[in-house]
């Protein structure tokens, strides 16, 4: 009989085998016509070739920061995840533990969520786009006769 | 325990007040809030529990550490003047990020858990690394923030394994079953165990920073906005030097014949590095600095001799000290800000040093006066405050005999006095050109405030005795 | 030699592990330390990471092993990284150190490893064999953990809370960009 971690072994096994069978299967089965834009890594328009280490926008590091404090509050939900319904527990407590460890829990997650809310309202979240400027030229010359003057020469 | 539920709920409701759209509710609102947790606070008085599974404790002694803290934060929130000259400032964050690190002072004055402990010294210097950061148009104030935040870390995370080589050894987060292992100190207790307590012990002496652990208290007290050094020279040391106190108290009495030599050492050391350093300092914030690490030094002095009367000498010592202490930081933030503009030198060495006091005393008596009485309470003259608190703490070491750390104290004592009576020469014997400084009402109070109880508790100081 | 080859011969496989977990712990903390390129020195750091978390799934802490993962060599890297691309550190210039620094760094290290060495030779004869009496092989499960930090440890844990909202607040207040800063 396998051990949890042989099942966890198979597992994994399993999940190589899935993305094997997937991509050759895509390759007997998909239309072959590469260009270079579908070559590229990103199809998202993202340089692939050159140096990588380039200075980054620091809001992402406000973003990155907020993310990281969630991480960590899922964490400390994942034990709570395995206690709260135990049925053991609820029936020494005589139901009270269901409602406390819920309790507990909204209490923790209320707390953060006022944080994020903090920040979402103060508008920490938002990303302030760069606003582009028009060059505005003074002269004396109205602006349709440019525009009489563009069209006639199109 | 109320004062940490109220307090957090309160901090909560100033992050969002700060949405309004006047800035002068919140300086009311806070001292309000201060003023609800006080009372809250002294609820328990005269009985002792033990909260959540022995996680924290009210006695009154913890009360009156917690009313220290609150009454510290107090002085200096009313004396941050709703920071209505700084265009930048964020004062909803400023006042909530103060009370918040109430709760972790609390939690550090209350703990009976390891866990409790290292959460509220967490809660506290993220709260100071923030705080010491706040004006970030200030390259010092950066870089204050980031040697603080830095050191205070590491200091951190060696809090950290010496609590795990401690629970390593004793299998117990609780100071009572800490105390219970180390019981059995006559049948030979693991290695473990001592390398735990002084790793602990290191944490925590750099978080009230004590020598040789003080080297970042200069750069940051200097770097910080003023409001905020005062808060942080008071409100930490007072919440250090009460979980210092508690800790040993509680837990490694019986061990106490390995940990007091070192202490009674690292307290003489202290004291002449504060002390000695303070002598050559041209600025009066740096002075200040180096004068919070020598009372640091005369704090240990309790520690390391640890008797019966140890608790009240610690709570009226640090009670003396942050009263003296914040006046003397009020008075300088008025004058800082007068040379600043008078001058319009935004240089802030200058405005800080010794001379900007040049013949202050004449044209503006009351802060003179406030100035004069917190440093001759911080150098301990008798009839102010701090001359009964250093009488307290002296008869400490006398009662556990340790003869050659009083020495030692006494005549660093002596040194103290000519670096706060530079002060006061500067104030009352020079010329400057200063002119009548326009002290706002709130202001007014605070400094008169300062001024009766330093020289009320010089006068009478058995006001606190028997209150614990 | 044949002491150290007696040894290995006592091992069991769960002994092999750890002994190869430990080289490569080893090996990739030296990594970090001697990467000249910060990037590869991170990527060392996440393979430490890793390599720690096979350590708690040996010591049968699970959840652990998966926190390590998740908030470490997950969220903690990413913010490490960051840190270094706004260093924008692209010369790999080695910064000045004095002889003196030099000299007194290998003092203070060479004392440290005599140190070491000493204490293992006194010490390794005598090491306490783990009992295992008292030893509860469940500790580190999740669910003991549930019952602890939502039992007896409920109060800290909700002041963890009011930790990571300070936190949160003082990061976007000191993270936020001001009218006059830079703009990259």
């Amino acid at each position: 009989m396998l051990s949890d971690f042989g099942t966890l072994l198979l597992f994994i096994l399993a999940a190589f085998a899935f993305i094997a069978l997937v991509l050759f299967g895509a390759r007997f089965l998909r239309p072959d016509r590469p260009n270079i834009e579908k070559n590229s890594t990103y199809e998202s328009g993202e340089e692939p070739v050159g140096n990588a280490n380039i200075q980054f926008n620091i809001r992402f590091y406000v973003v990155a920061l907020v993310f990281v404090l969630f991480d960590v509050e899922l964490v400390f939900l994942f034990p709570w995840a395995t206690v709260f319904g135990q049925a053991r527990l609820i029936e020494a407590t005589g139901g009270r533990w269901g409602w406390f460890a819920l309790t507990e829990v909204i209490l923790f997650v209320v707390v953060l969520a006022l944080g994020l809310a903090y920040v979402w309202a103060k508008g920490y979240l938002d990303w302030v786009k760069p606003q582009p400027k028009l060059p505005t030229v003074e002269t004396k010359v109205p602006m349709d006769l440019y525009k009489q003057v563009n069209e006639r020469f199109k | 325990m109320f004062p940490i539920v109220l307090l957090s709920v309160f901090a909560v409701v100033l992050l969002f007040l700060g949405f309004l759209k006047s800035r002068s509710v919140l300086l009311p609102a806070t001292l309000l809030f201060l003023v609800a947790a006080l009372v809250a606070n002294f609820l328990d008085w005269n009985k002792t529990y033990l909260y959540f599974n022995s996680m924290l404790r009210t006695d009154n002694l913890s009360m009156v550490f917690t009313a220290i803290v609150l009454l510290s934060s107090f002085l200096v929130v009313a004396l941050s003047g709703s920071f209505e000259d700084d265009e930048a400032a964020q004062p909803a964050e400023y006042y909530a990020i103060i009370l918040f690190s109430l709760v972790g002072a609390i939690m550090m004055i209350g703990y009976e858990n390891l866990v409790m402990l290292f959460v509220g010294v967490e809660i506290l210097s993220v709260a100071m690394y923030i705080l010491t950061g706040s004006d970030k148009r200030n390259l010092r104030s950066n870089e204050a923030a980031l040697k603080y935040f830095l050191m205070g870390a590491f200091a951190t995370g060696i809090m950290l394994f010496g609590m795990a080589l401690l629970y390593g050894a004793s299998g117990s987060f609780t100071l009572a079953g800490i105390a219970s292992y180390a019981s059995h100190a006559q049948q030979g207790l693991s290695l473990i165990f001592y390398v735990g307590l002084l790793m602990l012990l290191v944490g925590l002496l750099f978080k009230v920073s004590a020598a040789p652990f003080h080297f970042w208290t200069p750069d940051v007290y200097d770097g910080a906005p003023t409001i905020f050094t005062a808060y942080m020279s008071t409100v930490v040391k007072t919440a250090g030097f009460a979980a210092l106190l508690h800790l040993l108290a509680a837990s490694f009495t019986y061990v106490y014949s390995f940990w007091g030599i070192i202490l009674a050492v690292v307290t003489a050391i202290t004291l002449i590095a504060g002390n000695v350093t303070a002598v050559y300092q041209n600025s009066f914030k740096r002075m200040m600095a180096y004068s919070s690490i020598s009372h640091a030094g005369y704090l240990l002095i309790g520690l390391a001799a640890l008797s019966a009367q140890s608790r009240q000498a610690i709570v009226f010592y640090s009670l003396a000290y942050s009263i003296a202490t914040i006046s003397a930081f009020g008075v300088l933030m008025l004058v800082t800000r007068q040379r600043g503009m008078q001058t319009l030198s935004s240089n802030p060495l200058s405005n800080e040093s010794f001379d900007a006091f040049n013949g202050l005393a004449k044209q503006n008596p009351l802060l003179g006066l406030a100035m004069a009485t917190s440093m001759l309470s911080l150098a301990g003259i008798p009839l102010t405050a701090g001359f009964w608190g250093k009488f307290y703490m002296f008869s400490t070491a006398v009662e556990r005999g340790q003869i050659w750390l009083l020495v030692v104290a006494v005549l660093m004592s002596a040194v103290g006095i000519y670096y706060y009576f530079r002060v006061i020469i500067a104030m009352y014997f020079r010329d400057g050109a200063t002119e009548p400084i326009r002290i706002s009402p709130v202001f007014r109070y605070v400094l008169v405030a300062a001024i009766i109880l330093t020289i009320g508790l010089g006068v009478a100081p058995g006001l606190l005795q028997g209150l614990f | 030699m044949t002491e150290f080859l007696a040894f290995f011969k006592t091992l069991t496989p769960t002994g092999y592990l750890f002994l190869l977990l430990t080289a490569l712990t080893v090996i990739s903390a030296m990594g970090v330390v001697t990467a000249r390129n910060p990037i590869y020195s991170v990527l060392a750091l996440i393979a430490t990471f890793f390599c720690l978390s096979g350590h708690y799934i040996l010591l049968n802490a699970q959840f652990l092993a998966a926190v390590n993962i998740i908030v470490y060599a997950g969220a903690i890297m990413v913010l490490f990284l960051f840190t270094i691309m706004f260093l924008n550190l692209r010369r790999e210039d080695e910064e000045a150190k004095t002889n003196l620094t030099k000299i007194a760094s290998v003092i203070v290290g060479g004392t440290l490893m005599v140190m070491l060495i000493m204490i293992f030779r006194a010490k390794s004869s005598q090491l306490p064999v783990g009992s295992t009496v008292g030893f509860e092989p469940n500790t580190g499960m999740v669910e003991n953990l549930g019952h602890l930090l939502y039992g007896s440890y409920i109060l800290p844990f909700e002041l963890a809370s009011v930790l990571f909202l300070i936190a949160m607040v003082g990061a976007v207040m000191l993270g936020k960009r001001e009218a006059g800063d830079r703009h990259f």
